[in-house]
């Protein structure tokens, strides 16, 4: 029994999560979305003053909810990068004070390390090892998770933008506002998938000698921005449909054939984007012809919330790893190598 | 009884106090700008050694430079709510004066961007809000500045004052976030040629004689689309500010930003500015360029900000006497 509270404060949401073991107690989110959303993108200072103004409250919430006081927390887990750096700061800082107060450990934890181990809670098999698409706003990678605490291969990772920076900036260009991921999900509901053949990035056979499992998103923007210029009577839904279903096909055909390559016959798709509907759909879909099992988290927790955090530092107790220093820093540009600070 | 625990973190100086009854158990401070929040859970860590019963923990609330100055409050208020004890914010500049023996005085510290925190005291009490000014205003005020370097706050003076009424609860950050949003209701569109009647007229008012025609207008929209961008934003219906970009051999060029009087200011031209570049790096522009009339240079630290840098001034180049700056940025 370990009871751990979590704190995430990477980017735009101020959260924290209670965990027991891998049982989900509590998952608190007070997000500053809407007031970044006339700037089509996260302002770090707006995103720093709102974690500071909602920390307290949210930790409060997430106890109430979890119905334990702070004296039983058994540990302290927080996101240390990477993230904005005044961000990740105020997390860091109010998780210093807790854990020093209370005189427990406290856990520095990475943030896309998190991500996939959220999939541990609640779920009695854990998925290990496994292939792990991680895809997110900063991030789009394929991991071979052997012991998530412990050995993380990367297999390959984006070469320019993140998936969701290519949600975000697509949605920008065409109007439909920020966050891109969801407006361009709602759209694309009534839109073909296939009326316009936009480009899939490194599938050529070229490319895939070089980089299998890596992305490449920028000339995907390039096509839908050129195209958009070129047609000034596009059809809006078209052309989300069309741009969602490049992105999701290149996510899932490159995780299956690292699955395939590696005789890994399991998935776990992971991060903001995985809360896509048309990629959970079509993942479900391809996963079952290809005889993988496939497991995303419910769409709540896919997006940063502060459970997964917990989740990451129970993982890392479970596996006695040892805490961190007093005193650790945040990163910003943490590599997926670092798991624990 | 009483024992307080007092941090600061508005200069680049992290400070920890324990205080307990007027009499000093702990007093520590590091100087690093860039390293509060590794910094003080160590001299915190240290100070809990000595005592571990706390009954009040004291921080300064600022002002000072943000990131900074959140490490210690952020601390502050979660060690105070693990501890079941309360946490009490104190202008971090009081903490500072506090310490200084003189009458009238001014107690100013580093607010970067070539700016000042400040306030000013007399016989023991501060008597303005504190600000932030350029350093050559506050000299102007006549009145003797201690800075930064000299003095930092106080940890001990802040646990006193703590303990007095004048507390804060909020981070004293007196400018905004370096952000703007826009009005309420502004959109944005590309910019068409029934944009024309009014643009013409926008042009008379804000250039005069440099004023572009609908003729010129429509050439810059008759080039391949591929290569011109030309965006408008309205507000109500109204067309309120347009912005063009033209790309040619690897360099896009700015063309136009121009919004109306009523305005200005609001952060639309940013807006506009942002979504240029984001075009030419999606054209894979190895720079963007502009050119801007010297004297009418209002937009210049807009410019600055987003890396636009002089490269060159061209003489004549608006009219007799009327002198272009040429300004670049690199994408690459």
């Amino acid at each position: 029994m370990a009871l751990v509270l979590g704190i995430e404060t990477s980017c735009d949401e101020t959260a924290v999560g209670i965990v027991n073991e891998r049982k989900l107690l509590a998952n608190v989110i007070s997000s500053s979305v809407e007031q970044h959303a006339r700037f089509g993108g996260v302002v770090p200072e707006v995103a720093s003053r709102a974690h500071l103004e909602a920390m307290q409250q949210v930790i409060k919430q997430a106890l109430k909810d979890a119905s334990v006081t702070l004296k039983d927390i058994d540990a302290i887990a927080v996101t240390a990068g990477p993230g904005l750096i005044g961000a990740l700061l105020v997390g860091v800082s109010s998780a210093s004070g807790l854990a020093l107060a209370l005189d427990k450990p406290l856990y520095g934890v990475n943030h896309l390390s998190a991500h996939i181990a959220v999939d541990q809670l609640d779920n009695d098999v854990v998925m290990q090892p496994t292939i792990a698409l991680l895809v997110s706003g900063g991030h789009s990678s394929i991991l071979q998770v052997n012991n998530l605490a412990k050995d993380v291969i990367v297999k390959g990772a984006t070469i320019d933008d993140a998936a969701g920076e290519a949600f975000d900036k697509i949605a920008r260009i065409m109007g439909l506002g920020f966050p891109g991921g969801p407006v361009i999900d709602k759209q694309a509901v009534s839109g073909g998938r296939d009326a316009i053949n936009f480009p899939r990035g490194l599938t050529q056979s070229t490319d895939l000698e070089k980089h299998p499992y890596d992305f490449s998103f920028s000339g995907l923007k390039t096509a839908v921005s050129r195209y958009l210029q070129q047609t000034p009577n596009y059809k809006k839904s078209d052309v989300a449909a069309s741009f969602q279903e490049a992105v999701v096909d290149v996510l899932i055909s490159k995780s299956l054939s690292a699955c395939k390559e590696s005789g890994i016959d399991r998935l776990v798709i992971a991060g903001g984007v995985a809360a896509n509907s048309r990629l959970r759909e079509l993942a479900k879909q391809r996963c079952e012809l290809s005889k993988v099992e496939l497991r995303i988290p419910p769409i709540g927790l896919c997006t940063d919330n502060g459970a997964m955090v917990a989740a990451m530092g129970s993982l890392a107790i479970s596996q006695g790893v040892a805490p961190s220093q007093i005193g650790i820093s945040a990163d910003s540009a943490a590599s997926i190598a670092q798991v624990i600070w | 009884m009483s024992t307080i625990l007092a941090i600061d973190t508005s200069t680049s100086q992290t400070s920890v106090a324990l205080v307990k009854d007027g009499k000093v158990l702990f007093n520590k401070t590091h100087n690093d700008a860039l390293a509060h929040g590794e910094v003080l859970p160590k001299l915190v860590a240290q100070a809990l050694e000595i005592n571990r019963g706390i009954d009040l923990v004291a921080v300064g609330m600022g002002p000072g430079p943000f990131t900074g100055l959140r490490v210690g409050i952020a601390f502050a208020q979660s060690f105070a709510l693990a501890a079941d004890i309360k946490w009490v914010g104190v202008c971090s500049l009081d903490a500072m004066a506090a310490v200084i023996n003189e009458g009238n005085f001014i107690v100013s510290t580093d607010a970067r961007r070539k700016e000042r925190y400040w306030a000013e005291y007399k016989d023991g009490l501060r008597i303005t809000q504190p600000a932030v000014a350029s350093a050559s205003s506050l000299e102007k005020l006549g009145v003797k500045i201690f800075s930064e370097g000299d003095y930092y706050p106080d940890p001990v003076a802040l646990a006193e004052i703590a303990s007095t009424s004048n507390s804060v609860d909020q981070p004293i950050y007196i400018r905004k976030p370096d952000a703007y949003p826009l009005p309420a209701g502004v959109k944005f569109r590309v910019m068409s040629a029934l944009d024309l009647v009014v643009a013409t007229a926008i042009e008379k008012e804000v250039y005069g004689k440099a004023a572009w025609s609908s003729a010129q207008f429509k050439e810059e929209f008759a080039k391949a689309p591929k290569d011109a961008y030309y965006l408008a934003a309205e507000a109500g219906g109204e067309l309120i500010a347009y912005a063009g970009i033209f790309y040619v051999a690897d360099v896009a060029d700015i063309h136009t930003i121009t919004v109306i009087d009523k305005y200005r200011r609001k952060g639309i031209g940013r807006e506009l500015l942002k979504r240029l570049l984001d075009w030419a790096r999606v054209k894979k522009a190895e720079a963007v360029m502009l050119e801007m009339r010297l004297g009418n240079d209002a937009a210049r630290p807009l410019y600055e900000q987003n890396g636009f840098v002089e490269i060159s001034k061209r003489e004549n180049y608006y009219g007799p006497g009327l002198t272009a700056v040429v300004m670049r940025k690199e994408l690459k």
